[in-house]
């Protein structure tokens, strides 16, 4: 442990890069606990960020982790969703970990549908900043093309510079940048094998150590 | 809004939404809005109510500033949308259908007699931007060849050559400074509007019109208001 995070209680939520054992609810918390922080994660498989604020049912299975306990992995096809406000009020942070981009970029569709997006980030990032927490977004990672979740690269770098812009006063972490489109293999082009997700939450973790370190999160 | 029109709008998204991750082909959830999405929103630049009704519900637009515009709501695109605005008795028909990501302003004035006049002004934004303020110019003044937008006492131009039923836009950053709007071909004659401190992330409208007989030029500014795209 090397403590740079120690005195940070960290609200981590996610898509279904959240939902399963090995995920970023394995890699990422633990990367964030073994820094010193308090980790509170809770992911939502399917989600849009509007979905974090105007409670939803999920239909494809969500988990939550804390501290180091294991994850608790729900797959009931109808669970009901958390909200931003409770999980706030039941897990008090001090900064706030969104990662969120693939259920929104619109894979597959011919249009990139900027107001919506906008409209569903600005929604969370408004209820973040109104408990005037610092928090951080987390974008999507490159994939792999020509699965039937229709990522392609050209998308995913639309999508990942769109929230770049998107989501302030928010901090963004780039994930396009920790490899090259393609270079981390997936199961089924969107979700990462075992060892990118082990690299993934490595690189968003260090990420997040060095935003601190800078005082570009404050402590 | 919350009116019974936006209501219906959103079940017909709904509709959409699950039919499409049905027949998704091995997806395990969609990724954005099935088959898109796209925003309407209703405008109310006469001196009277206004009433819009569609076979689904009504919604009324009264005369007070803060209530003259509504929010945005998402719609199905490709979906012929109808209905009718109304001015006391005098009624004139909508028909519209939007395209992808199209924002689509209805403007209603009135006319010294006969219905109310109905102005569509569609655009299809991209200047969504958290870090600036984005700012429009509405022309539905239609003596006004060129409308333009003002910033500060010097006048700075910020939107510029806005034809009559059309849109300007710009990005600006987010700070408090007094605006006006203006004519360009009748120089240096502006109206001044009350918009307040911008923020950033925050999009902003603003209205040049024609006001009721004798009353001339009119402004209106306003903050852009986006309906969840919720059931």
């Amino acid at each position: 442990m090397n403590g740079l995070l120690a005195g940070l209680v960290i609200l981590v939520i996610g898509d279904s890069h959240m939902v399963t054992n090995d995920y970023l609810i394995t890699t990422l918390h633990n990367d964030l606990v073994q820094q010193g922080a308090t980790v509170n994660s809770y992911g939502m498989c399917g989600t849009n960020a509007g979905d974090w604020v105007y409670k939803t049912t999920v239909s494809c299975g969500e988990a939550e982790r804390h501290g180091t306990k294991a994850p608790v992995i729900n797959r009931q096809p109808r669970s009901p969703g958390w909200t931003m406000e409770d999980l706030i009020a039941a897990n008090r942070p001090n900064l706030v970990v969104v990662e969120m981009g693939d259920t929104m970029a619109g894979y597959g569709q011919q249009t990139f549908a900027k107001g919506w997006v906008y409209e569903q980030v600005r929604t969370l990032t408004q209820r973040i900043a109104a408990h005037n927490l610092p928090c951080i977004w987390v974008g999507p990672p490159w994939g792999n093309e020509g699965s039937s979740y229709h990522k392609t690269f050209t998308r995913v770098k639309e999508m990942s510079d769109f929230l770049a812009q998107s989501v302030a006063p928010c901090k963004y972490i780039d994930s396009t940048q920790f490899s090259k489109p393609g270079e981390w293999p997936t199961i089924d082009g969107q979700h990462l094998t075992a060892s990118g997700y082990r690299i993934w939450g490595k690189d968003i973790s260090d990420s997040i150590g060095h935003m601190v370190s800078s005082g570009e999160i404050k402590k | 809004m919350g009116s019974v029109l936006r209501l219906v709008l959103a079940l017909g998204i709904c509709g959409i939404a699950a039919e499409s991750a049905g027949a998704a082909d091995g997806r395990l959830y969609p990724s954005g809005p099935p088959n898109g999405v796209a925003y309407l929103r209703f405008a109310n630049l006469s001196p009277a109510a206004v009433k819009v009704s569609s076979a689904a519900g009504a919604l009324d637009l009264p005369t007070s500033d803060a209530q003259r515009v509504g929010e945005f709501d998402p719609v199905t695109p490709g979906t012929e949308l109808t209905g009718t605005v109304a001015i006391g008795d005098r009624t004139a028909p909508i028909k519209l259908t939007l395209k992808q990501n199209e924002f689509v302003t209805v403007a209603v004035t009135a006319a010294a007699e006969g219905p109310p006049t109905v102005t569509l002004l569609r655009e299809e934004p991209s200047d969504f931007n958290a870090q600036k303020s984005a700012l429009a110019l509405y022309n539905v003044d239609k003596n006004c060849a060129e409308a333009e937008l003002l910033a500060g006492d010097r006048h700075t131009v910020v939107v510029s050559g806005v034809k009559p039923d059309a849109t300007g836009r710009r990005l600006v950053n987010p700070v408090n400074v007094a605006l006006s709007v203006g004519c360009g071909a009748e120089g240096g004659k502006a109206t001044g509007v009350e918009l307040g401190a911008m923020a950033a992330g925050d999009r902003y409208s603003v209205f040049i019109y024609a006001g009721p007989g004798s009353a001339g030029r009119q402004a209106l500014a306003l903050t852009d208001k986006m309906a969840p795209f919720r059931p």
